[in-house]
């Protein structure tokens, strides 16, 4: 298996908000009034808020009526995580044709790898200018740039940079900047925020003069963690990542489905033929996603990254099914999406083996239909071999059952 | 790496599978068809029995469709399946 191309120089590039600036750049005249995005999941309460919102009280987490009795003219929108997923995908890969170390680490959170890119750009600030130009036009007020050794280092720098501009720490220097930086910078629960700032430490660089096993006694392995960044003793490299070649199963709804059970029987289906698909042959699926097109335009995304990857329908079904119970699409699903996006190779798993094998064993036989197949296209001049499919198979309309897909084996 | 797919997957070309064709029916006093037109090589005639009717009502919610089915013995012992629009009063031969 390729190793991950890594880079211990890194930049941080955060757009802070992002969902909501995605928003933003498709609905014009949205920036200057007060608006909020609604939850993805079920509970209907506000997700992201604008700073025009912030000023009258509105907070994320906040009920729809609670927000709407603090500010009237409040704008709410419903998420639609496709189009930020899409839009977040285009900036990782205009990142990418500045450097080939790039990495997503959330949703309008990523880090480039700058080893070496001094010598194409020049300075720093060179390299910087050439990140920001990779950037959205509409995103470049925003986005707040962190130079460092390390990804921690370029966060916690980005984290402190005003929007639209960098800091760059220079390399030996982690330990000064650090140390003057809130404890609010760390990966931090709320509690461990609320003993830390009881035991007076404010800032990292009190955090950094503790002994190290004085913190490790007291907040443990993770304590011990936050002590090491502090301290500016962890460095750790960007990682790229290895473009996926994804395998992709879609239906659409002759009309929008609402009813659970019928979404789980469509996805049942779409896991069955993505698994089949030739490429998915001796690799297990590690990363999937499910999204949905809603009625009346809005959508529904769920992403699992499996902790065992599997080649086992049931397995790679399982936490789609839980996300579908629990937080179920909004509205009326007319179009359902799966996509296998990672792979990791067959492994030890015998099942999986035998099942490899009985898949390598049926490609002769694939390869002599593959044939025959594009011998008849030859002759006919058009697809005339199709797979019939269930489509709505509890529809009461005889014609909305099942649906003909050309068939290209 | 994964490698490259010898043919992207087609999922997004469905065609409708079984999907209504128009025909003309003659009808008794109670609307009830007694005799089917010719189409194409399908089988037509007079309608010999009746075995069965029902009734589809459904997406009221966007675009109403309403039905009234018929399954019917033609002469010969061919079995085939009618209904009638009934918001457009037309009618359409259909496999079960």
């Amino acid at each position: 298996m390729s190793r991950h191309p890594t880079s211990s120089l890194a930049v941080c590039v955060w757009i802070p908000l992002f969902p909501l600036r995605c928003e933003e750049a498709r609905h014009e005249g949205l920036a200057v009034v007060p608006t909020a995005l609604l939850a993805p999941d079920a509970t209907r309460r506000l997700w992201q808020v604008s700073s025009l919102a912030r000023h009258t009280g509105v907070k994320p987490g906040m009920t729809v009526s609670q927000a709407i009795g603090l500010c009237s003219r409040l704008r709410l929108l419903e998420p639609d995580p496709v189009h930020y997923d899409e839009q977040f995908t285009q900036l990782l890969s205009a990142l990418g044709e500045v450097s080939p170390v790039v990495e997503a680490a959330e949703l309008g959170l990523s880090y480039v790898g700058v080893d070496g890119l001094q010598g194409i750009y020049g300075e720093p600030e060179k390299v910087i200018e050439a990140i920001r130009q990779a950037v959205r036009p509409s995103d470049r007020q925003t986005v707040r740039l962190g130079w460092g050794v390390g990804k921690f280092t370029a966060w916690v720098a980005a984290s402190r940079a005003k929007p639209s501009e960098a800091i760059v720490v220079p390399a030996g220097q982690e330990r000064n900047f650090l140390a003057s930086q809130p404890i609010a910078v760390l990966p931090l629960d709320a509690d461990t925020h609320r003993r830390l700032r009881q035991l007076g430490i404010r800032t990292l660089g009190a955090l950094a003069t503790l002994p190290h096993a004085a913190i490790t006694a007291q907040f443990g392995t993770p304590g011990s963690r936050l002590w090491q960044l502090a301290a500016g003793c962890v460095s750790e490299p960007v990682e790229g990542r290895i473009a996926p070649e994804p395998i992709v199963a879609a239906l659409s709804f002759f009309t929008p489905v609402g009813e659970q059970e019928l979404l789980v029987h469509a996805l049942d289906q779409l896991i069955a033929r993505a698994l089949k698909a030739p490429r998915r042959i001796g690799w297990r699926v590690h990363a999937l996603r499910l999204r949905a097109v809603l009625e009346g335009g809005g959508s529904w995304l769920t992403a699992h990254l499996l902790k065992e990857p599997t080649a086992d329908a049931a397995r790679i079904a399982a936490p789609l099914k839980m996300r579908l119970e629990q937080a179920p699409p909004a509205g009326g699903v007319e179009r359902l999406v799966l996509e296998f996006t990672a792979f990791a190779p067959g492994t030890s798993e015998l099942q999986l083996f035998a099942r490899d094998a009985q898949a390598a064993a049926r490609a002769g036989q694939q390869r002599a239909l593959q044939s025959a197949a594009r011998e008849i296209r030859m002759r006919v001049k058009r697809s005339v071999l199709y797979h019939i499919i269930e489509v709505q198979p509890w529809s009461r309309l005889p014609e909305r059952r099942y649906a003909l897909i050309d068939y290209e084996p | 790496m994964v490698p490259p797919a010898r043919t992207p997957l087609r999922t997004d070309r469905l065609r409708a599978v079984n999907e209504p064709r128009q025909v003309t029916v003659e009808v008794d006093g109670s609307g009830a068809p007694t005799a089917v037109g010719r189409l194409g090589d399908l089988a037509v005639g007079r309608v010999e029995s009746v075995n069965e009717s029902w009734r589809i009502d459904d997406e009221w919610w966007r675009q109403a469709i309403t039905r009234l089915y018929y399954e019917v013995m033609l002469e010969g012992g061919k079995r085939v399946v009618l209904f009638q629009d009934l918001i457009t009063g037309s009618w359409f031969i259909q496999q079960p």
